[in-house]
């Protein structure tokens, strides 16, 4: 693994890292189909501090995500959310981490992670009602948090398929947010908006960072998160090959697949590497 | 769901339908004109004033038969679609939840019951138990089950792998909560579609059985064994058999029109629905257009 700064793996500075995964492995399929998806993965992320986790389709980015919210279990490793060991959870002791709100989890398709047959009050007020909140506290709670989501009270009683892109976006980090989480999990949030929701996504994420809460940005595209996280963490077929702070990784990436990845985001300042370049970058990494 | 059926011309003509045969049913041996079993000398009559269906080989009135007949034919096919519906649904979608081990053996017997010819072996038990429809009617009705446990199954499939399931799970839900809130609002829709549909068949089934004088004892009337009756003297009445087959025919009918509403307005195509009524609603409130639906 090359990484940009000694010590960069590490939060910025925290007491208590709100999600730590070490040396994590993980595993699909038995005996002769069995494939490694992750291997001795190790990140953290402070409260306040947003890490972005950048690789290609298939790199293993959702799988590390499941994994930390015990939807895939880990083949080897340790997991820490919220300070918990969550490595050895059976089914009944991860339900009351989940039910205590500390980590979210925002889909890569709103539209999908929204039951379309329920109001977006009704998905709002879920987790809270899971946790076995009133249903009048539960609505208070869902229309007090839309002002810091910008969106409009009428919305409420509308179906899933009756929004915009945007707005099923922001409904699903609004429910990510009512139970107040320590963590939360966004994958690939901004991909599929356009550039004003976009923005809009990612200054509501801001906001949510400068209130302590920590944030792991998923996304294929370098250029999306890199104005956003404090760390960049750069995922390559299973394995971190290069972390360090979004500056560090941005103007000076080490590792052959970062400056691929650095070369190809026209968003970028810098991104100037042209065709020939990043043929040969491609053949480094195939070698 | 049941007002969106009732919305649609082809499901308020089922229900209507339905709603008369099970009026039959219940006050059918009430309403009938003349005791059924009451025979005479007037023998294969034609309409008349005083019979007016005729009379049958017996000389007893058929109207009146008819009538009273309907209650064992209803109950019979509702006996079959009940006992499917708890013995096919519920293992259905539990065999998604419940394990691995659960989920074989339920497959392997709904392959099993799926191999037996239900006619025949509702024949094998009355020859086992003695002659009564109750019995037939539970043992055709556990043979129907793998059509319910197939369509619970595929349902809950397709819901428990989606994302907001899974959003569910990740916010603390367990596998009640998911059941009562996700899944059942999507499975529903499919099981009511194949109630109404084993309904109609059930309705064949009892008819076919006591065309075959299996489950009730003569004289007691119903409506296959007023079919099987009438068709022995087709060439003195010919129109006979005409009344009892038409009331067979279209309950099935009205069962399958009901299934077809049913399926018409759940799920996507139902949202759609409501959707271009809201779209309408808003378009005569405004008095502009307005696009339907929104984004989606």
């Amino acid at each position: 693994m090359t990484t940009a700064a000694p010590g960069a793996v590490g939060p910025l500075a925290s007491p208590r890292p709100a999600l730590e995964v070490t040396d994590l492995d993980v595993y699909y399929g038995r005996g002769r189909g069995r494939r490694q998806a992750l291997s001795g993965v190790s990140l953290s992320v402070a409260p306040g501090e947003t890490v972005g986790l950048i690789g290609e389709t298939g790199s293993g980015k959702s799988t590390l995500a499941r994994t930390v919210l015990g939807l895939v279990r880990a083949g080897a490793g340790s997991v820490r959310v919220a300070g918990e060991d969550v490595t050895g959870h059976g089914g009944r002791r991860w339900r009351a981490l989940r039910r205590r709100g500390v980590v979210q989890y925002v889909f890569q398709d709103p539209l999908r992670s929204l039951d379309p047959d329920l109001t977006i009050e009704d998905s709002l007020t879920e987790p809270l009602l899971i946790q076995g909140t009133g249903r009048a506290e539960a609505s208070a709670r869902a229309r007090a948090l839309l002002d810091r989501v910008r969106l409009s009270e009428d919305l409420l009683e509308r179906l899933p398929g009756e929004l915009s892109g945007g707005q099923r976006q922001r409904v699903a980090v609004a429910r990510a947010l009512i139970t107040g989480p320590e963590l939360i999990i966004l994958d690939e949030p901004v991909s599929a908006l356009d550039s004003a929701n976009r923005v809009q996504i990612l200054e509501i994420l801001k906001e949510l960072r400068a209130g302590g809460v920590a944030l792991l940005l998923i996304s294929h595209d370098l250029g999306s998160v890199a104005g956003t996280a404090d760390r960049v963490a750069v995922l390559y077929r299973g394995e971190l090959v290069e972390t360090g702070t979004a500056r560090q990784v941005v103007g000076d990436p080490q590792h052959p697949y970062t400056r691929l990845l650095v070369g190809s985001a026209p968003t970028l300042r810098g991104a100037s590497a042209d065709r020939a370049e990043r043929e040969a970058l491609r053949a480094l990494l195939h070698t | 769901m049941v007002r969106r059926v009732l919305a649609l011309t082809s499901g308020r003509i089922a229900v209507a339908v339905l709603a008369v045969i099970a009026l039959l049913a219940v006050l059918g041996p009430w309403l009938a004109p003349q005791d059924p079993l009451a025979t005479s000398d007037n023998t294969l009559a034609a309409a008349s004033g005083a019979h007016w269906l005729g009379t049958d080989h017996l000389g007893r009135d058929v109207f009146s038969r008819l009538l009273d007949g309907s209650r064992v034919s209803v109950l019979g096919s509702l006996e079959v679609a009940l006992v499917a519906l708890v013995v096919g649904a519920i293992p259905g979608i539990l065999s998604v939840y419940l394990g691995r081990v659960f989920e074989w053996i339920t497959l392997r017997l709904a392959d099993t019951l799926v191999a037996l010819p239900f006619l025949l072996f509702a024949v094998a038990v009355i020859a086992l138990l003695g002659n009564g429809l109750t019995q037939a009617m539970v043992v055709t009705g556990a043979l129907v089950s793998p059509l319910f446990y197939r369509v619970a199954r595929a349902a809950t499939l397709s819901v428990a792998r989606s994302p907001y399931v899974e959003a569910a799970l990740v916010a603390g839900a367990s596998t009640g909560w998911i059941i009562r809130r996700h899944v059942r609002v999507k499975v529903l829709p499919p099981i009511a579609v194949a109630l109404a549909q084993t309904i109609g068949v059930g309705f064949v089934i009892v008819s076919s059985l006591t065309f075959l004088g299996i489950g009730v004892q003569p004289p007691q009337p119903t409506w296959g064994g007023l079919l099987a009756s009438d068709l022995g003297y087709l060439s003195h009445r010919p129109w006979g058999p005409v009344t009892p087959a038409l009331l067979i025919m279209v309950t099935v009918w009205a069962c399958n029109l009901l299934a077809d509403a049913i399926r018409d307005v759940s799920g996507e195509a139902g949202r759609a629905l409501v959707n271009d009524r809201k779209a309408r609603a808003n378009r005569l409130a405004k008095g502009r257009p307005v696009s339907a639906g929104g984004a989606r």
